[in-house]
């Protein structure tokens, strides 16, 4: 079939075929990034659905291997259903992760475009936290908050979130300060628009690519560092489900059960992942290099 | 040359400042370590620790006098052990400092090789294959990363230990987890900057010349992309490796992330602070010799402005 005759059948076609070349021309990664996300929110309904509670203790069925009845992924030393756990970890690790985002992009985005439109003395406070923040690894500080606060689920969004709206701010801060020297942006001043307006509807709008490709990479470090603090005891603790708790139970047993830890893990790394490719599609598929930037 | 390195070391005073400022804060504005370790001490007792440790101060005397003493090197007494927070960071600081040393540099050595190749033979299917295989490892946490290692290489085969710094033999496994993270991240950022640099026109102008690919980025290629490339990864150092700690406490080697997870357990703040000031401090002078670095590689930066 000729270059001619497909345009003329997908025209025929109409809508369907429009959508089906738009999702062609979307980047495979992006493609296998949605993909991973959709399997975990599935997985997720079905085990807030369908599957057993994962705190349901069993000692009669501990160590079950996998694919024994009743225990599709086997079950761990106290007898916990590993399907189960790790499907309740996955709505653990998302709401955390999705809150964090969230929080951290709405915040950064704010103090950024305010620092680089205002510039001096906040900008230069600005750029002293950003060289403070690299100097630091995040998970360090978390551990330093961990001695005094305490574990909760919300203790540890604000934790996360206080730390990680700080690239968002440095983007921000750039894309706008480049924004500003635009004409349109001059005129827009001139016509009397008012400062807020500015910030928000004129150079806001400018850096949304660059915070779209932040956001979906940072996801893969935010559930990286609450499935470590799990890890070490320090994050989310029982009952409340989580992948890095279950990991490091698996770690204690893991002369006699390889499924206890194998299984959790495999699903984390499928999550970040699914966030570095989700964010390199977006990259690519926007046009925006996020490491350019940060250089 | 003196003034850059001054301006550098100034900075570098204000970064350690503010880490020991944000750790002081994390610790403090929450509360205090006394009624966060102990929940059922009768009141003359609580009174007594508090007193001892400070808490009954207002904040911003408590951070002066933190400030005074840390320039002495004195974080206060720990809470759980006799011997100073600064000397426990400074036993444990060598089996960090090997563990990430070594990682480093296998990480450097094997990325570059593969970038090179890749650079060379551009669109082979081992080249294609090998930045596939690379780019599904990044995101892999280290931690997960060590424990099939460890299911694997101890358990399994028994060939090498699990647990533990007690020889050599001790260090592979964590430092193979770690650097199979880390190879797949240098190897992308090597990849983006060759390709940036065999992009320039100089390089058009040495294909003229007759040069082969091969001759074109083992000598000019390479040499061209190490500064920003070293700059770039001293500078991300402190995030790339943050996994370190946690491989620590998987492999139970005794340094600065057993440490700081050790003594978070037990709310020994002093300790998690001088951990968090002595990274700073490590980070700061890795930059500084990464600039120096960089001033001996590239004779463009050594030319007066």
């Amino acid at each position: 079939m000729s270059a001619a005759d497909a345009t003329a059948a997908a025209a025929a076609a109409g809508r369907p075929a429009t959508r089906r070349r738009r999702w062609h021309r979307v980047p495979g990664s992006l493609r296998l990034g949605l993909g991973i996300y959709a399997f975990a929110l599935v997985l997720a309904f079905v085990g807030e659905v369908a599957l057993e509670d994962p705190n349901r203790q069993d000692l009669a069925s501990a160590l079950e291997p996998p694919g024994s009845p009743g225990h599709l992924l086997g079950t761990d030393v106290l007898g916990h259903d590993v399907l189960s756990w790790v499907a309740h970890s996955v709505v653990t690790s998302l709401v955390i992760g999705v809150c964090v985002v969230a929080i951290s992009a709405v915040l950064g985005s704010m103090i950024g475009v305010v620092a680089g439109y205002v510039g001096g003395a906040l900008d230069a406070v600005l750029m002293r936290v950003v060289d403070l923040q690299l100097a630091v690894p995040p998970l360090l500080l978390f551990i330093c908050a961990t001695s005094t606060l305490g574990h909760s689920m919300l203790t540890l969004i604000l934790l996360i979130s206080v730390v990680s709206w700080v690239p968002y701010a440095r983007v921000v801060r750039t894309q706008v300060q480049l924004e500003s020297t635009r004409a349109s942006v001059a005129a827009a001043r001139l016509a009397g628009v008012g400062r807020l307006r500015l910030l928000t509807v004129h150079l806001l709008p400018s850096a949304a690519a660059m915070i779209l490709v932040l956001a979906s990479l940072q996801m893969g470090f935010v559930l990286l560092w609450e499935a470590s603090l799990s890890f070490i005891g320090l994050g989310i603790q029982p009952p409340r489900a989580s992948l890095g708790f279950l990991i490091a139970q698996g770690r204690s047993s893991l002369q006699q059960a390889w499924w206890v830890v194998v299984f959790p893990g495999t699903m984390l790394a499928l999550l970040l992942l699914a966030a570095n490719v989700t964010g390199d599609g977006l990259q690519e598929r926007l046009g925006v290099d996020v490491e350019m930037v940060e250089r | 040359m003196v003034r850059f390195i001054a301006t550098r070391v100034v900075q570098g005073l204000l970064v350690v400042f503010g880490a020991a400022t944000i750790s002081f804060l994390l610790t403090s504005v929450s509360g205090n370590a006394v009624d966060a370790r102990y929940s059922n001490l009768d009141a003359a007792t609580r009174a007594r620790l508090i007193h001892q440790y400070g808490y009954d101060q207002p904040l911003p005397v408590r951070y002066v006098h933190y400030l005074g003493n840390l320039l002495h090197g004195d974080f206060g007494p720990s809470s759980s052990v006799s011997s100073s927070p600064l000397a426990r960071v400074g036993n444990a600081l060598p089996y960090t400092l090997t563990l990430v040393g070594c990682a480093i540099v296998l990480a450097t050595l094997i990325a570059v090789a593969v970038a090179t190749y890749g650079a060379i033979r551009r669109e082979s299917r081992v080249a294609v294959g090998l930045r596939r295989t690379f780019m599904a490892l990044q995101g892999i946490p280290e931690f997960f990363v060590g424990l099939v290692l460890v299911l694997v290489f101890a358990v399994q085969l028994g060939w090498l230990p699990s647990f533990g710094a007690n020889d050599a033999s001790s260090y592979v496994l964590p430092v193979a987890a770690l650097t199979i993270p880390l190879i797949s991240t240098l190897t992308r950022l090597m990849r983006s900057q060759l390709l940036d640099v065999l992009g320039r026109d100089f390089v058009v102008a040495l294909r003229a010349k007759g040069l082969t690919q091969r001759q074109i980025v083992l000598r000019h290629g390479l040499r061209n992309s190490a500064p920003p490339l070293i700059t770039y990864l001293a500078l991300q150092l402190g995030w790339l490796l943050g996994g370190t700690l946690i491989v620590e406490v998987v492999f139970g080697i005794p340094g600065i992330g057993s440490l700081v997870v050790a003594s978070a357990g037990v709310r020994d703040v002093a300790t998690v602070q001088a951990v968090v000031v002595v990274v700073a401090i490590g980070y700061v002078a890795l930059n500084l010799l990464a600039d120096l670095a960089v001033y001996a590689i590239d004779p463009r930066i050594r030319r007066p402005a």
